[in-house]
């Protein structure tokens, strides 16, 4: 395996990871879908620390909202991990324009 | 060959102050790219005047990574070192990231010599740029690649046989790797040429749904602490280290943690 190789191989595996782009060929499904746990896990125990009142705020939603967005969006290496806590809040944001607009009416 | 460094704690912002003042404590461990070297925390200078070792530890290198090396992290790496004066500094046996993407963890190589290669020439690069011992770390898997030629120790002890890096052998990380991966911990051990130790990373996990995760959040399990007494018929570590990253406990419950690290290698 050259090295172009294994770098196409390694990005191939974190693809799958991150985005659920199909396995590549070899690794045990199970095994990819615990790797992809973790990874969530982390990522979304991050984000949870860096912004706790937004943690707070969203509850039981911030798992899912998050997980749901990670997916969408996975961390890229160009991007900080505050840029990347600023993304996800802008997107939270930008999803609850009724909530927003029956609070500044009130 | 290696300094002794006696028994140490990964150093927390939020476990400063229990740093300063618990017993048994001869030396810490930062997370490099958690600190920049001209803003450090007064709390961590005051353990450097106090003449307490401050070792610098890096995660995002990915120096078994397949695209060009971030010459710039190791860079950080470096100034981070000098201005700590430590005597050592590390990464891990891993890949961060690839295509584009950051894992934001530390992710198991293929052990093949085509990735040893492409690991061995990352690592001779970032030696230049450090300009100190560079110490290596094995990780925790829970998946492993199809390639795989290479035991874990064969494949640790020819990195450090081309490079002449150090190793931190994290005795956690390997019983993880039994349980989840099914290494052998007694081959693992038998295969680590142990004149490249540097020192020994302890921590504790958790076991869910049949996975064994290395979460730094628990206590350090019995069985991690019977590896380690294995460990020591071995050798003599030079340091030995706990990390808690979380779920933070007492200053009385980590001053136990510490003293039984202390135990198990005073033999």
């Amino acid at each position: 395996m050259s090295r172009e190789e294994l770098a196409a191989r390694q990005a191939a595996l974190l693809d799958t990871l991150l985005t659920g782009a199909p396995p590549p060929p070899g690794f045990a499904p199970e095994r990819l879908r615990v790797e992809a746990d973790v990874l969530l896990a982390k990522r979304r125990r991050l984000m949870a620390y860096l912004r706790p009142g937004l943690a707070e705020s969203l509850g039981e939603r911030f798992a899912p909202l998050f997980d749901a967005y990670a997916a969408a969006h996975p961390k890229t290496d160009t991007i900080r991990a505050r840029e990347y806590a600023d993304a996800f809040a802008a997107w939270v944001a930008g999803r609850e324009p009724a909530k927003r607009r029956r609070w500044f009416r009130s | 060959m290696v300094d002794r460094l006696g028994v140490g704690i990964g150093w927390r912002a939020e476990l400063d102050l229990s740093i300063a003042r618990l017993p048994g404590v001869d030396w810490v461990e930062v997370v490099a790219e958690n600190l920049h070297a001209p803003h450090l925390p007064e709390s961590l200078l005051a353990l450097r005047r106090r003449g307490m070792p401050v070792l610098p530890h890096a995660v995002s290198l990915s120096l078994g990574g397949a695209e060009p090396l971030d010459t710039h992290r190791v860079e950080h790496l470096a100034e981070l070192a000098r201005a700590l004066d430590a005597p050592l500094a590390s990464d891990h046996v891993c890949f961060v990231r690839a295509g584009g993407l950051d894992s934001g963890h530390l992710m198991p190589l293929p052990r093949t010599r085509e990735a040893l290669d492409v690991l061995v020439a990352n690592v001779r690069l970032a030696q230049s740029i450090v300009d100190l011992p560079l110490a290596l770390e094995n990780i925790a898997a829970v998946l492993e690649w199809p390639e795989n030629t290479l035991s874990e120790e064969q494949f640790l002890t020819e990195l450090t046989e081309r490079t002449g890096c150090l190793l931190i052998i994290d005795v956690a990380n390997l019983y993880a790797n039994a349980r989840n991966v099914g290494t052998d911990p007694a081959a693992f051990l038998d295969g680590i040429p142990w004149e490249r130790l540097a020192y020994v990373h302890m921590a504790g996990g958790i076991e869910r749904d049949g996975v064994y995760h290395d979460t730094h959040a628990h206590p350090v399990p019995p069985e991690v602490l019977d590896l380690l007494a294995e460990l020591r018929r071995r050798t003599d570590p030079p340091g030995v280290l706990l990390e808690r990253d979380d779920d933070y406990p007492t200053d009385t419950e980590l001053a136990t943690e510490l003293a039984a690290l202390r135990a198990t290698v005073t033999a």
